[in-house]
This record gives C-alpha cells, sequence and structure tokens, in this order.
C-alpha cells in the first residue's frame, strides 16, 4: 500500500473567517506523490503562474503526480470545433495535468468528464489551467460524476487577456468527497467571465468549491451563479471570492447561490466574498438557503406530486440541465451513467429521449 | 468628475486631553503582581483573584490566529499600562466628581443626557467609575444598576455575580478575552428583575484619557423573565502618537419573554485598538436587539454575538461603520440559532473613505435542532474614493434542513449622475455627497436614541468634511 500524506490546506480562499467555523479549507488525503514524468513533459513554465482555487498545495501534488503533462495550444484566429477531453475515469485514479493556450482570436472548447464504473475506493484529480489570450473565447464545461466512494480533486485556472470572453458550466454529481476549486485571473481590460455551477450533493458525500474571480482589467464582467441541492446526510461549502483589485475601474462582479435544502443531518456552508479596492465598481452577492417552499409544494400538490416526488424532479433537473450542455459524448456518458443510479434507469432514459440526445446514442 | 485633496478631520469634540493629576498608573506590560495589585486594590473575593490569573496564563500561552484580518502589530503590551486609576472616589453626585472630570463629561453631554432622557448614568474614566447614579423611581422597582466591584462587596449581590460573570464570554474564547479576564477593571452590572420595564434607558459611558493606556471595563446585564431594557454605551478618547488598547467584554442574559435592546455609538481615537468582545443569550420568546455604530479606532475587531437559545427567540443587530484615513475596522457580528422558530435579522452599512478599510464580517449558524429558523443578512458598503478598501467576509453554517437563509451585500460608490443631480438643484458637490451618505445611514441612525442620532450624524459631518472625492 502506497504511503499517504494529508494536503491540510485546499480550497483556502483569499479573505478567510473564522476557524472554528472550519470553512477555510478542507483536507484530503492522498498517496504520497511518485515523480513520473520527466522534465520535457512538464508544461511550459508560464503556467505555474495561475491560480487554480485549490492552492499551492493541491496544484504541487497533481502536478508531482500526473504521469505526464499535456499541452494543447488553438492557434490565432481559429475555431477549434472538436471539444479538448480530458477524461477522468475515478476507478483508475488518474491524475491528468493539462495546459491550454488559446491564441489571439481563436475559439475552443474544454471538457473535464470525471466518471465512475465500478464501486471502488479510489482518487483521482485534474488540473486545468488556460490561457487566454487577447479577444479569444474559451467555454469550458466540468462535470464531476463519480459516486460511490471515490474521492476527486478538480481544480481549474483561467487566465484572460484583454476582450477574452470566458463561459464555465461546472456539474458536481456525486463523489464521496470532492474538492473543486476555480480560480479565473480577468487580467486584460473588458474582459468577461460567466460561471454556471450546479451540484448534487447526497448520502454522506461531501463537496467542497472554492471560486476566485480576480477583476484586474478595466470593465471587466463576472457573472457567477451557483445553484444546487443537498439530500440526507450530505456537506457542502461553497467559497465564493470577487476580487477587484485596485485598477479594475469600470469592472461589475455579481454572484448568486440557491440552494435546495431537501434531507436531515445536512450541512451547508456558504461564504460568499466580495473583496473591493476600487471604487468606480460594483460588487453584489445574494445567496438563498432553504427548503422547497410550503407554496411550490401546495402547487406541485395539487398536481399530484408529493414532497418525495417534488424533490425527484429538482434532482433531474440538474441531471438533465448537465445532459443538455454537455457538448460530446464523453460528458454525456458521465452524466447519464450517473444519472441512472441516482435516478433509476427509467428516468435516466426517459431524460435522454426527452432531451433528444443524439451523439449519446452513438456511444 | 474632479476630484480635491480630502482634509484632516476635525473631531475636536471628543479630541482634548486633561491632565493626569493625582492618577495611579501602574506599570506598563503585565505580570503576575500587576494583576494581583488589581485584585487586591478591588478587595475582590478569592475566586476571581484565581480566575484572574488563570486568565493571564492563558493569555501568555494563546497566539493570535495567523489568518487574520486587520494587523495588531502595532500594539506592544509592554508597553500598555492596563492600570490608571483617575484621583477620584467613585460618588452618584456630579459635584463630587473632580472638576477636570467633571469638565470632561459636560463636554460630551453626559450629564445632560441624564438629566434628559437617561434613568441611570455610570461613567468611567480610565481604568474606574467615578459616577454612578440611578433614578429612585427605578430602583424602587428593583432594578439594581451599579458596578461589579461594588457587587462584589455586598453579601446579596456577589453570588449573582459569581454566578454568571464569565460564564457566557469564556476566557478562552480568543487572546483578548484572556486579556480581559486578567486584568478588568470598571464595570457595569445591570439586573431587571422580572416583569419589570425601564421606561428610559440606563447608560455607561467610557472615557479613556490616558496615554499609552488600556481600558478593561466589563459589562454583565441580566434581564429576567418579561423584564425589558435599553441599555447605552458610549465611548471616546483623546488621540495620542501612541497605541491605546479597549478590550472589553459585554455579556447579557436575556430571560424567557424579555426584551433588551443594547446600542453602542464607539468613537475612540484614531490610536486606539479596540479588541472588544460582545455576546448576548436568548431566551423562550425573547428579544435581542443591538445597535451599532463604529466610527472611531484604529484597529477594531467588534463582533457582537447572540446565541438564541429559546424556541421562538429573534435578534436583530443594525450596524454601521465608518473607516477613514488610518482605520481599519473589522467589525460585524455573529448569530447562533439553536431554537425553533427562531429569526435573525442582519442590516448593515459601512462606508469607507480616506484610505480607510472596512470589513464586514459575520456568521450566522443554524443549529440542527432550529427547526424553521430564518436567517436574512443585508451588508451594503459604500466606497467614497479610490484609496480606500471594503469586504465583506459573510459566511453561513447551516444544519437544519427547514431553515431558511437569505443573505445580500453590494458594494459600490456614489454615482456621479447622483450628484450631479444635486448640484443642479443648488447643493454643493461636498453638501451633495454628504446628503448621500446621509442617507445612506438613515435606515441605521433612526434606530439609535434621538441624541446619539443627532451624535452620528455629526459624526458623519465631521468625516465628510473636505471629503469632495
Amino acid at each position: 500500500m502506497a504511503d499517504t500524506m494529508k494536503l491540510s490546506h485546499i480550497n483556502t480562499p483569499p479573505a478567510q473567517t473564522w476557524n472554528y467555523l472550519h470553512i477555510n479549507d478542507v483536507s484530503f488525503d492522498v498517496p504520497v506523490a511518485e515523480e513520473h514524468g520527466a522534465a520535457f513533459n512538464r508544461l511550459p513554465r508560464i503556467f505555474d503562474g495561475i491560480e487554480c482555487g485549490l492552492g499551492d498545495e493541491a496544484c504541487g501534488w497533481i502536478v508531482a503526480s500526473s504521469a505526464e503533462a499535456r499541452y494543447i495550444e488553438v492557434p490565432a484566429h481559429t475555431r477549434r470545433d472538436e471539444p479538448i477531453v480530458i477524461d477522468i475515469v475515478a476507478e483508475n485514479g488518474t491524475v491528468a495535468d493539462t495546459g491550454v493556450c488559446v491564441r489571439e482570436g481563436a475559439e475552443a472548447t474544454i471538457v473535464v468528464a470525471v466518471s465512475a464504473t465500478l464501486a471502488r475506493d479510489a482518487l483521482s484529480a485534474a488540473l486545468t489551467r488556460v490561457l487566454v489570450e487577447r479577444n479569444a473565447v474559451l467555454h469550458v464545461v466540468e462535470i464531476v460524476a463519480a459516486g460511490g466512494a471515490y474521492r476527486h480533486i478538480e481544480g481549474l485556472g483561467i487566465d484572460a487577456a484583454a476582450g477574452a470572453r470566458v463561459d464555465v458550466s461546472q456539474y458536481f454529481l456525486g463523489g464521496a468527497r470532492v474538492a473543486a476549486g476555480m480560480a479565473a485571473n480577468l487580467a486584460g481590460d473588458g474582459a468577461t467571465f460567466e460561471l454556471a455551477c450546479r451540484y448534487l450533493v447526497g448520502a454522506g458525500e461531501l463537496l467542497d468549491i472554492n471560486h476566485v474571480v480576480r477583476a484586474r482589467g478595466r470593465d471587466t464582467r463576472e457573472d457567477m451563479i451557483v445553484s444546487g441541492m443537498l439530500s440526507d446526510g450530505a456537506s457542502k461549502t461553497l467559497r465564493e471570492t470577487i476580487d477587484l483589485i485596485h485598477g479594475a475601474k469600470g469592472s461589475q462582479g455579481n454572484e448568486a447561490e440557491t440552494v435546495l435544502l431537501a434531507g436531515e443531518n445536512i450541512r451547508n456552508k456558504t461564504l460568499p466574498v466580495i473583496l473591493c479596492d476600487e471604487d468606480d465598481v460594483a460588487g453584489n452577492h445574494g445567496a438563498t438557503i432553504g427548503a422547497i417552499s410550503p407554496e411550490q409544494l401546495a402547487y406541485l400538490s395539487d398536481r399530484g406530486l408529493g414532497p418525495d416526488e417534488a424533490a425527484a424532479l429538482f434532482m433531474r433537473s440538474i441531471f438533465d440541465d448537465a445532459l443538455i450542455h454537455a457538448p460530446e459524448p464523453v460528458s454525456a456518458a458521465a452524466v447519464a451513467l450517473r444519472a441512472e443510479t441516482v435516478l433509476g434507469a427509467e428516468v435516466s432514459r426517459d431524460s435522454l429521449e426527452t432531451l433528444d440526445i443524439d451523439f449519446f446514442k452513438e456511444v | 468628475m474632479a476630484r480635491t485633496q480630502v482634509q484632516d478631520i476635525n473631531q475636536s469634540l471628543y479630541d482634548f486631553v486633561m491632565p493626569e493629576v493625582g492618577a495611579e498608573r501602574y506599570a506598563d506590560g503585565l505580570t503576575p503582581d500587576i494583576v494581583r495589585a488589581i485584585s487586591k486594590k478591588k478587595h475582590e473575593p478569592a475566586w476571581m483573584l484565581e480566575m484572574r490569573l488563570q486568565a493571564l496564563e492563558l493569555y501568555q500561552s494563546m497566539e493570535m490566529a495567523p489568518n487574520w484580518g486587520a494587523s495588531i502589530e502595532g500594539l506592544n503590551m509592554d508597553h500598555i499600562s492596563t492600570y490608571v486609576a483617575p484621583n477620584a472616589k467613585r460618588t452618584n453626585s456630579w459635584d463630587d466628581v473632580p472638576d477636570e472630570i467633571k469638565e470632561t463629561f459636560e463636554r460630551l453631554g453626559i450629564p445632560e443626557a441624564e438629566r434628559e432622557t437617561l434613568a441611570g448614568v455610570g461613567a468611567q474614566y480610565d481604568s474606574e467609575i467615578v459616577y454612578h447614579n440611578m433614578r429612585e423611581s427605578v430602583a424602587d422597582q428593583g432594578v439594581i444598576y451599579t458596578t461589579i466591584e461594588d457587587a462584589l462587596t455586598d453579601p446579596e449581590l456577589e453570588p449573582i455575580v459569581h454566578k454568571y460573570f464569565g460564564k457566557l464570554l469564556p476566557m478562552i474564547e480568543h487572546k483578548f478575552s484572556a486579556l480581559h479576564y486578567a486584568v478588568w477593571s470598571g464595570s457595569s452590572f445591570v439586573y431587571v428583575p422580572a416583569g419589570v420595564t425601564l421606561p428610559f434607558p440606563l447608560q455607561s459611558y467610557f472615557r479613556l484619557n490616558a496615554q499609552g493606556a488600556g481600558q478593561f471595563e466589563h459589562t454583565l446585564i441580566i434581564v429576567e423573565e418579561g423584564g425589558n431594557l435599553h441599555f447605552i454605551e458610549g465611548c471616546s478618547a483623546p488621540k495620542y502618537n501612541v497605541a491605546n488598547l479597549h478590550a472589553g467584554a459585554v455579556e447579557i442574559f436575556v430571560g424567557d419573554g424579555a426584551h433588551m435592546r443594547y446600542s453602542t455609538i464607539e468613537n475612540w481615537s484614531k490610536n486606539m485598538f479596540n479588541l472588544n468582545t460582545k455576546r448576548s443569550t436568548v431566551g423562550k420568546d425573547a428579544h435581542m436587539e443591538w445597535v451599532s455604530g463604529s466610527f472611531g479606532s484604529h484597529v477594531s475587531y467588534l463582533y457582537p454575538s447572540t446565541i438564541l437559545a429559546g424556541d421562538n427567540s429573534d435578534c436583530e443587530f443594525t450596524g454601521i461603520t465608518f473607516a477613514g484615513a488610518t482605520q481599519d475596522l473589522d467589525t460585524g457580528c455573529k448569530v447562533t440559532m439553536n431554537g425553533k422558530n427562531t429569526n435573525a435579522s442582519i442590516n448593515t452599512k459601512s462606508i469607507s473613505k480616506d484610505g480607510g478599510i472596512n470589513t464586514f464580517r459575520s456568521s450566522v449558524i443554524i443549529g440542527p435542532h432550529a427547526e424553521n429558523a430564518r436567517a436574512s443578512v443585508s451588508c451594503q458598503s459604500l466606497m467614497l474614493d479610490d484609496m480606500s478598501r471594503s469586504d465583506t467576509i459573510p459566511a453561513m453554517d447551516v444544519r437544519c434542513a427547514s431553515a431558511s437563509v437569505g443573505h445580500e451585500a453590494t458594494i459600490g460608490r456614489i454615482s456621479d449622475d447622483t450628484v450631479f443631480y444635486l448640484m443642479s438643484r443648488g447643493c454643493s458637490e461636498g453638501e451633495a455627497r454628504t446628503m448621500v451618505v446621509n442617507g445612506f445611514a438613515n435606515p441605521i441612525s433612526k434606530e439609535l436614541p434621538m441624541e446619539y442620532a443627532v451624535e452620528m450624524n455629526n459624526l458623519i459631518k465631521l468625516e465628510m468634511e473636505g471629503a469632495i472625492g
């Protein structure tokens, strides 16, 4: 059995609060990293400076543990139609370190899909760092749908130059212990960033998220929307930071979270932070945390749906949304496989048919 | 829009120094001998000395969390005197208060407020209470308003103090609560019997006149079942070039069905490290309300905390913080909801100017048995220039599925359009901006007693002088 070590400070946000709340970080027991790659398999050094939300300790472990680093470049002023897919099969314990450079005016899509077919205890990790040059466009879809006893560490770092446009869709659909860090550095003027994150945390599962968006350039725009559902015995921590750095005049940052509490013994922790070192900016945050409202339940009850069925409906909506946004077969398969476990084969099939997921039929 | 240099703030209303004639000042630093000397001077029971020494040991063994906000590097306890007693005996007549101390409180408007709107007043000068009085009609209802020092020498009150003192705010809470319990001096002890409503507020005013000194007063309030009390705390100090320290503690026990309001206007000088700790526990069907205005201090750590222990209890926190040049104010509140059907409402505003730093920090914890608990948190921050900073760090920890929490936070500036609109109607730029800031603060100031609302508006006006940003 491999020696283990503890990563004690994963997902530490830029501004911390009372330690007794246990919200400032999360820890992971991981195997001691074995040096796999030779120097030529490492990413260009420029990627070292990209913040990923996970923190240096976890990023260092992923870099050291990955068998090899993968570097992809999207040439300037081209549109890459085929998504760049990072396929993580959880039971294999895959650790991926990927660097992508989207050159000036180019457009690309990156997909990270984490799935599992067997019920085993394993640890996987993916670290994806992206340089988005001037006026380039980047789409990212991350789907973590491992479930069972799997543990996963997911890191995403984005550095956006002037006029770059970035949108990220994240779906966290299962895993015994999942830590997800994401940081976007809007370095250039007029860069925009949109995040839509949805999650479903089931019985005994822990999901720990750290989102950091730093506005450095002028007139940047960052919008983050997070919503999800916690069922019996679930634990979730969300840290969201908008950092309006001195000089980011005209920038605007918005973050919003909606949490549906649908079970007993749940634990929902939220730390929505706005750091503001500039006056000519706007930062907004809103959060709503609660159960399905009596009005909603009454409405659904009138249509023949009880509380459990109502909760199942919310759950299905998350999977449906993930299926709609999965841009290629690997990610769609990861969602469908997980939906089958959580919602049952019949509901999962119904979703696929209703949504008419064409490419999935080919898988 | 054109900007002009921000000028210094006129704080002459609060920034005046009286000579330390005949004051008894203990040596700077912190030693067991100093702690013993304080205890001996107060003729305390043995348990209190034991508690002080235990707290000192704890203080010396505890570390500050390395990841906390505002730096307190400029605070060196070796250069702070923990006990400075004025040359005055405690009295219940302003005529018996030494002239220079009486003049201090007259300039601060305390005797006048007492005559007009208060049920009782305590006035602390450096480390000791120099004046304490309460209306006879209030005393006749069984209300006790005295100092803890006096209560400890009263055979009837000593067991009550022993029962409650340090129980809500343990010395182990943090390094500066340990320090507080080691050297506390000066205090307010309030006991409101069951069913008694005070028609007017009680007020304690804390003035720190001595240079390089600390003030460590302890406030202990017990409101029995169905009682109703409004307590006001005011504080100020002249400005020195060396650090001063305020590390007070407030413990409030609100009985079933009782109603408690605690209002604070804090205007310490800008060399002050204000590391204060406040906590209340609230019984069934009871109500706790904090109203807080923070204007002074160099560095503040101030987060009044409420434990909603009883079912159907509720609390409100309404606060405003104004950080100007050289200030780093880390303020907010904490609420722990354990009872069923509890309610918490947090509403704060902050204004940053001239390079001032504001941090709003809160925690809302909803326990696993707090069924149908409801909490709402609203935090609004106004930036008046691009040299200042404003951060919001609210934490929420929900462990009950039937709970509901709403949170909103906004940070922004006064829009040029608004200033232009007001200027087109005859206001100067400064007046326009002051008007907007007053409007921003108005929902908070209207929660204060009239004279404090006026004081707060004056403070804002003083702070805004020259702030044509």
